[in-house]
Parts: C-alpha cells; sequence; structure tokens
C-alpha cells in the first residue's frame, strides 16, 4: 500500500510538469499580445511597446523564457499580472477560496444526495419513485447550468426577492461574526443549489447501476445460500462493491467542477476563480493565466491521486497491478 | 432413512409474454449417504432444480408447487426466517463459478468466519480462525489463503475454499452445482477424491449437478437424468450406465468417446432442446427421439419401476422390442 502510493504520487508530480509545460506552450502558441493592450489601444509609440517588451522578458526566446518561468516558479513566485502590477500568488489566493467553497460544498451535497437517492432506488428498480428520479436525472443532466443558473435568479431573486441575485456577501451591510457566515450562505445558495442539482445525476446514475449489477453478482448468491440476511449482505458486501464507480466519478467532478465552475460564478457574479480567469484569458494576462492553470492543474492531480488511494484502499485488486 | 423428499415440484417462471416450465413434477428421494448426479444438457432444468430446492429463484417470475421435505421440514411452508436457520447448516452448495463465488474486495478469512458466525455467534476470535484455517487445511490449502483476497488464488484453490466454506457447519445435504465443470480435469480428479474422502469422515449426503457423464460415474451411486425439466430415468449409477433403457440416456452416453473397446463414432443428439413455453402432450423427448411412435407423441408415458429401484419414463420400456434395441 506504501509503494502504492509513492507511485502514484510520483506519477502525480510528473503529470503537474507536463501540465506547467503544455500550459506554457498553449499560452506562447495564442494569438494576441498582451503588449498592444498594456500599451493602449491608440498608436502605442514603438519605445514604450519595446520597454515593456524588455521589462517582462518577452524579447528573449521561447526557452529561455520557459527556464526563466521554472526558476522562479521553484521559488514560489508565480510572477505579476501584467494588468495590474500585483503578485499572481496573492491574487490567486484571494480567489480560490470562494471557489473551493462552492464546489466542495457541491461535490459533497451532490455525491451525498444522489448517490443515496441511486442506493434506494437501486434496491426498487421499477418502482414509481425509480422511474420518475430518473426521468428527472436526465432532464437535469441535459440542463445548461447557465440557463438554471438565470431561471433561479428570475425565480427566486426577482420575483420572490428570498434571494440575492449575485455576489458573495452584501457590502452595504457591513455584517461580523455569525451574521457574516449567515450571510454567506444566503448568497452561496442559488449558485450551490443549482451546481448540486446539475451534478446530482452522476451520482444518482452511477451508484445506481453499480448497486444493481453487484446485486447479480455470484457471490450475492452465495451469502444467501449461506443464511446471511438480506441487511447484512447489502451494507457489508454490496455497498463496498458498488461504491467503487462512485469515487471515480467523484474525483472525475470535482476536476470538472474545479475547471467548469467558471459559468456558473459569471451568471451569480461569484468571486472566485471562474470569472477571474475568463478575464485573465480575454485580456492576454499571461502570468496570472498560467498561476491559474497552474493551480488547477495542481488541484486536479492532487484529486485524482486522492481518489485513486482512496480506490486501492478500498479494492485489493487495483493495489498489486503493475 | 430418506434426508430429502421432493415431491411433484414443478417450476414456472413468469415473465412478460409467456410461462416457461423450467422444472416438470419431479419426484426424487435422496437417501442419507446418497451420492446423486443429476445429469443433462444445458437448459434442461438442473440448476432451476438446485434453486429450487435452495430457494433462491427470484420470487418476483418464479412459481414453485410441490413439496420439497429436508430433513422432515417442509421448505416450503417454512417463513424467511426459517429457512435462513436452514441455510448452510441443514443445507449447503458450492456454485459453478467459484472464482465470483465471493466478494472480490473482502479477504477470504474475513469473508468465511463472517458466514461462519450467522449460525454459530458464540465463538470466540481466536477460536474462530483456529476453525477457519483447519477447514482451509481440510481441503489442502495453507493457512496464508485466510488473508487473501479471492483474485489471488487460482480457479482450483477457490474451489477448494467454495467447498471448505460448503462444509464449515457439517451440512446434511450438499448441493454440489456444476461444481468441477470450470476446471481442468487433473483438479477435477483431484478435486473428487477430496470430496469423496471427506464424505466418509463427515458422513455427507450429496447431489452433484452436472452435464458431465464421467464425474456422475466416477463420483456417485445414483443418477437421475434430466431433459427439458423432466426426469426421465433414474438409478444406481452401475444400472443406468451399463444397462441404459431410456434412448435420450443412450445418447448421451453415446457422444462420449471411450478409451476400451472398439472404436465407435461418437454421435450426438440431433435437434434441440424444445421451447419450454409451448406445452407438450406427449413425451417431452419425442421430438428428437429416434424409437418415437405415435403413441410417444399423444400420451405422456409414465415412469416404470425396474428392478433396483431403476426407474423410466418412456413408453418403449416395459414393452420387449425395445430390450433388443438397447443392445445392438
Amino acid at each position: 500500500m506504501g509503494s502504492f502510493i509513492i507511485r502514484r504520487s510520483f506519477t502525480g508530480i510528473l503529470i503537474i510538469f507536463v501540465a506547467i509545460f503544455l500550459n506554457f506552450m498553449l499560452i506562447q502558441l495564442a494569438p494576441g499580445d498582451p503588449i498592444s493592450i498594456l500599451s493602449g489601444q491608440d498608436s502605442p509609440s514603438p519605445e514604450m511597446e519595446e520597454a515593456l517588451r524588455e521589462k517582462y522578458g518577452l524579447n528573449d526566446s521561447v526557452g529561455v523564457q520557459f527556464l526563466t518561468y521554472l526558476r522562479t516558479l521553484a521559488g514560489g513566485d508565480l510572477g505579476e499580472s501584467i494588468l495590474s502590477g500585483r503578485p499572481v500568488s496573492e491574487m490567486i489566493g484571494e480567489r480560490i477560496g470562494p471557489t473551493l467553497m462552492l464546489t466542495l460544498t457541491t461535490a459533497i451535497l451532490a455525491l451525498l444526495i444522489g448517490t443515496l437517492l441511486g442506493i434506494y432506488c437501486a434496491r426498487r428498480p421499477g418502482s414509481k419513485l425509480d422511474n420518475l428520479l430518473s426521468g428527472l436525472s436526465y432532464l437535469f443532466d441535459s440542463m445548461p447550468s447557465f440557463w438554471l443558473g438565470m431561471m433561479f435568479i428570475l425565480l427566486f431573486a426577482s420575483w420572490l426577492g428570498i434571494f440575492p441575485t449575485s455576489g458573495m456577501v452584501d457590502l452595504r451591510a457591513n455584517h461580523s461574526g455569525i451574521a457574516y457566515y449567515i450571510d454567506v450562505l444566503h448568497h452561496m445558495f442559488l449558485p450551490a443549489t443549482t451546481l448540486t442539482l446539475l451534478s446530482i445525476p452522476y451520482f444518482f446514475r452511477i451508484t445506481r447501476s453499480s448497486v444493481i449489477q453487484v446485486m447479480s453478482e455470484d457471490f450475492v448468491t452465495t451469502l444467501r445460500a449461506t443464511g446471511m440476511s438480506e441487511g447484512r449482505i447489502f451494507n457489508k458486501y454490496v455497498l463496498k462493491n458498488s461504491i467503487l464507480p462512485t469515487i471515480t466519478v467523484f474525483g472525475i467532478t470535482i476536476a470538472y467542477m474545479i475547471t467548469g465552475v467558471a459559468i456558473i460564478e459569471i451568471v451569480f457574479s461569484w468571486p472566485g476563480m471562474g470569472s477571474f480567469m475568463l478575464n485573465a484569458i480575454s485580456r492576454r494576462d499571461y502570468p496570472l493565466l498560467m498561476g491559474i492553470y497552474l493551480v488547477l492543474s495542481i488541484s486536479v492531480a492532487v484529486t485524482m491521486i486522492v481518489v485513486d488511494v482512496l480506490y486501492a484502499f478500498i479494492d485489493p485488486r487495483i493495489r498489486y497491478s503493475k | 432413512m430418506s434426508i430429502l423428499e421432493i415431491e411433484n415440484l414443478t417450476v414456472t417462471f413468469h415473465t412478460k409474454d409467456k410461462i416457461t416450465r423450467a422444472v416438470h413434477n419431479i419426484s426424487l428421494s435422496v437417501e442419507e449417504q446418497d451420492s446423486i448426479g443429476i445429469v443433462g444438457e444445458s437448459g434442461s432444468g438442473k440448476s432451476t432444480l438446485a434453486m429450487a430446492i435452495l430457494q433462491l429463484l427470484p420470487k418476483r417470475i418464479a412459481r414453485i408447487e410441490g413439496e420439497v421435505i429436508l430433513d422432515g421440514k417442509h421448505l416450503f411452508q417454512c417463513t424467511d426466517e426459517q429457512i435462513r436457520k436452514i441455510r448452510w447448516r441443514d443445507l449447503a452448495v458450492v456454485f459453478q463459478k467459484s472464482m465470483n463465488a465471493l466478494s472480490p474486495v473482502h479477504k477470504i478469512g474475513t469473508q468465511m468466519s463472517d458466514i461462519y458466525r450467522i449460525h454459530e455467534s458464540k465463538i470466540s476470535k481466536k477460536k474462530l480462525k483456529e476453525k477457519i484455517i483447519s477447514l482451509l487445511e481440510m481441503v489442502n490449502l495453507p493457512s496464508r489463503v485466510y488473508d487473501l483476497y479471492p483474485h489471488e488464488l487460482s480457479g482450483g484453490m477457490m474451489q477448494r475454499v467454495s467447498i471448505a466454506l460448503s462444509l464449515m457447519h457439517n451440512p446434511k445435504l450438499l448441493i454440489l452445482d456444476e461444481a468441477t465443470t470450470a476446471l481442468d480435469v487433473v483438479t477435477q480428479g483431484q478435486i473428487l477424491s477430496e470430496i469423496k474422502e471427506l464424505e466418509k469422515e463427515l458422513n455427507l449426503t450429496r447431489i452433484m449437478i452436472t452435464h458431465d457423464m464421467s464425474v456422475v460415474a466416477s463420483a456417485c451411486k445414483k443418477v437421475a437424468v434430466m431433459y427439458a425439466g423432466n426426469i426421465l430415468e433414474f438409478g444406481y449409477v452401475k444400472d443406468v450406465l451399463v444397462n441404459p433403457l431410456h434412448p435420450y440416456t443412450q445418447g448421451l452416453l453415446k457422444s462420449i468417446p471411450t478409451f476400451k473397446g472398439e472404436k465407435k463414432n461418437i454421435r450426438g443428439i440431433a435437434g434441440a432442446l424444445p421451447d419450454l413455453s409451448v406445452p407438450v402432450q406427449g413425451c417431452i423427448f419425442a421430438s428428437r427421439c429416434e424409437f418415437a411412435t405415435d403413441i410417444c407423441y399423444q400420451v405422456k408415458p409414465t415412469e416404470e419401476l425396474l428392478s433396483g429401484n431403476h426407474r423410466v419414463a418412456c413408453h418403449l420400456v416395459g414393452g420387449m422390442e425395445h430390450a433388443n434395441v438397447n443392445h445392438s
């Protein structure tokens, strides 16, 4: 088990290195020039452009730029934003909190609700509730996230007025202590509900089909033949066998959410990484973009390692495979 | 004294658009320390019969009629709770695909202990482990198997685990459902002789379901030949296999090559199993039988009891004309 974790962590680090390289190259290849934005749209002076290029080292060859990037990165320096001039790590630090809060909350809620509903329906396949939930899962699965978000804003914020339309805190209220957290929860309700509703179907369907499949396996018949009670067969043997795909989906969902939450964040003006990233892209803020990408790749890689280790912990067949 | 009494057992599967009769009006009695082989081609209802005795058929679609009496207990009148108590203590089973017979993500020792404790909850952890290891050793497995997972064992080893598991509470009746079919002949031979050894020690009564005549010949006292849900011939192995009376049994035996004697053509039985959802008026085997006459299509043959508890359900038996055909 120990060697498995070490091996898996090693590949994780390798993946992060590859991600760093790919990020760097992708942005180099993308069209657009930060200097033309920095120096103003209308007839910039060539001297100013040249001075800016020199300042950010954009005159060097790509290889030298990459090495410079790696060297500073090793020292924990993600560079400065071209547009604001502030350290990238500081800017990301301000933004990552809200995103993590939103994604982790929704991922865990969706995991719990989806898995429980999936287990419940798998034990009563073909029942009315099962048919209803299966239908709903397809409905929510095919719904665009921004549309659902906007409908929620329309319904609960504009018409009913029970939830705020945007943001994470009420800036005018100036809350502190418990009131502040309640205010954040109040603001988070709609975006979190939107994301949760859209993520539940994955967990629901994967758990439902997995439980149904495991229930039909031979070992369940063996255990029944031994006189073991249905409850014990299910709780001790079926669950552990059928939870494996759910863990995989949880990892993928987290990775997908961290990167894909952007649209919801924009719809709800959530001060997270998503809108921040889109701004950085549209303005060609290279250091900031690379910083964001790096953080995203590291979070995805770490999530995957955690998922793999967890998986190996539950399923002995994974541990020994070379 | 008979330990298992099956009386007029019929199993039908009710699905959306048809009713399939998988086991039809079977009566069988199993004496203590008997070893009965149930043979027949795939789909003849052998496993359904076993699953009906074990009450493991899906309740939603399976209808069971008749009686199964195990050691004086009418199994079909028992509550679920009573059945759970009978299982494994009185009636144990070894399934065909033993590679999948245990959960792949739990250790073998854990699962065996768990199963042991269903019927014997007041045993200390230390004693339980000793008991499980002694069971493993009884079927010639090393004690380290206790800490292994199913995927770390070979097919033969898993089969031994399944056998050890089934013998854990000294069941009165053991059903082996194609228990050695998936194994190579060498391992199969070893396991069969081990089973026979254990049988002497433990006073087992055994039903073996197989489509392999050689398994029946080497490991059973009695044999029941099943076809399309019916028992066509029943008797001592030495009678049935040496002097088969039913055309189906004769056909089955002709399809096996022999070492001794002159070389003969190996023949199969022409045709395929009938559609069990269509009721048959006469003999179930008539459509494939080369000796079939008009009466075979019209009247269902009754079981003829011959000497030595040899029973045959065939119109040709009883009449003398058939006895000549069969030895030619």
